[in-house]
């Protein structure tokens, strides 16, 4: 089971709430997806500057692996206040600890947040990778 | 390139749920870039256009090749699961045809190839462990089939080289030596046996709009 105290979207990634802020990461299924278990095939993550203001569901980088690019999208609306660039130089970090050390960027949200009806909990999003 | 865009984005008649299969031959020949790459990551730049895919990986001298991008939902056969079992399926599937041909081609897995050059910044320069082998021209295991895929959306599009004869910007690599026609004919009744809709079909005026937008950004050289 997945961690339970956030929120997951049918596109992979994860959300979780921080005080008046949330913070936003993908989650393991992704990475696996991208590479099979070989870490080094992340090769590359692009990840917006703070101040970008994101609608829900709105492409807010990608991620690159040695076969694929794919796009990450924002959980939540809201403005982006931080990203975590160590990500961009140490690709590892997402393999290694996807939920807490791998998290890409905190949002302060504007709209319902973790509240949306779209976000799944980590049953949900269980039985979502599983089908 | 942009049309192959239009393809990702599903700007067909069936929109997200649009199946497209398409075969390119280039005249004259460009080179494309990788989506995350700039002009100076290349040593050697070659002559002709230059565009951009929106497939990552390294840059690709489109000469004396057959290009294929196939597009498609991500809930698709050829394209569900992980990216590595879906290349494991468009590229087994060449691989048959390719056998037909009389050519016996495999998965690289861990083989050390003749035609890696990594610091040229080109695509058949280096290689990932499902990309297809074959001996080159001087019998040493080499690239000859290069993919790349890019997920966006709920949908899959996977570009994909097939070298047919040497290239001076892609030394080393593996080639088929038979026209594009005889690969094309080999490989469609594959891919009708795996169930891929081989249907043909004209570009949409939607797909066509996408284009014509795109060119505005760009003056071939």
């Amino acid at each position: 089971m997945r961690p339970d105290d956030r929120k997951y979207t049918k596109t992979h990634e994860w959300v979780k709430q921080d005080g008046d802020t949330v913070v936003v990461g993908i989650t393991d299924h992704a990475i696996e997806a991208l590479c099979s278990g070989n870490v080094g095939d992340l090769v590359y993550c692009d990840l917006p500057a703070a101040g970008r203001t994101l609608d829900a569901g709105e492409t807010f980088g990608e991620i690159e692996s040695v076969k694929a690019v794919s796009d990450l999208n924002a959980p939540v609306a809201g403005e982006i206040i931080e990203t975590n660039a160590a990500i961009e130089d140490h690709l590892e970090i997402l393999s290694d600890d996807p939920w807490n050390k791998g998290w890409m960027i905190r949002i302060k949200p504007s709209g319902k947040g973790l509240d949306d009806a779209s976000l799944m909990d980590a049953e949900a999003y269980e039985a979502h990778t599983a089908s | 390139m942009a049309l192959d865009e239009a393809h990702l984005l599903g700007l067909g008649p069936l929109g997200q749920e649009d199946r497209v299969l398409r075969f390119t031959t280039w005249s004259p020949a460009g080179t494309s870039l990788g989506y995350f790459q700039k002009l100076t990551d290349l040593t050697q730049l070659p002559e002709g256009p230059i565009v951009r895919r929106q497939t990552g990986g390294g840059a690709i001298h489109h000469a004396d090749e057959l290009t294929f991008s196939f597009a498609a939902p991500d809930s698709d056969p050829l394209y569900s699961g992980p990216v590595a079992e879906s290349y494991t399926r468009i590229h087994g599937l060449l691989s048959a045809a390719l056998r037909d041909l009389g050519l016996e081609s495999e998965p690289r897995a861990e083989q050390t190839l003749a035609s890696e050059h990594p610091d040229s910044g080109m695509c058949f320069a280096k290689s990932s462990r499902f990309d297809l082998i074959w001996p080159n021209g001087d019998g040493r295991p080499a690239k000859g089939v290069g993919s790349a895929q890019r997920r966006r959306g709920g949908r899959v599009l996977h570009h994909g080289s097939i070298k047919l004869r040497a290239d001076p910007y892609e030394r080393d690599v593996a080639v088929v030596e038979r026209d594009a026609r005889a690969i094309l004919d080999a490989w469609l009744p594959h891919l009708g046996r795996a169930q891929v809709a081989l249907e043909e079909s004209a570009i949409s005026p939607a797909e066509l709009a996408h284009c014509r937008a795109r060119a505005e950004h760009f003056t071939l050289r």
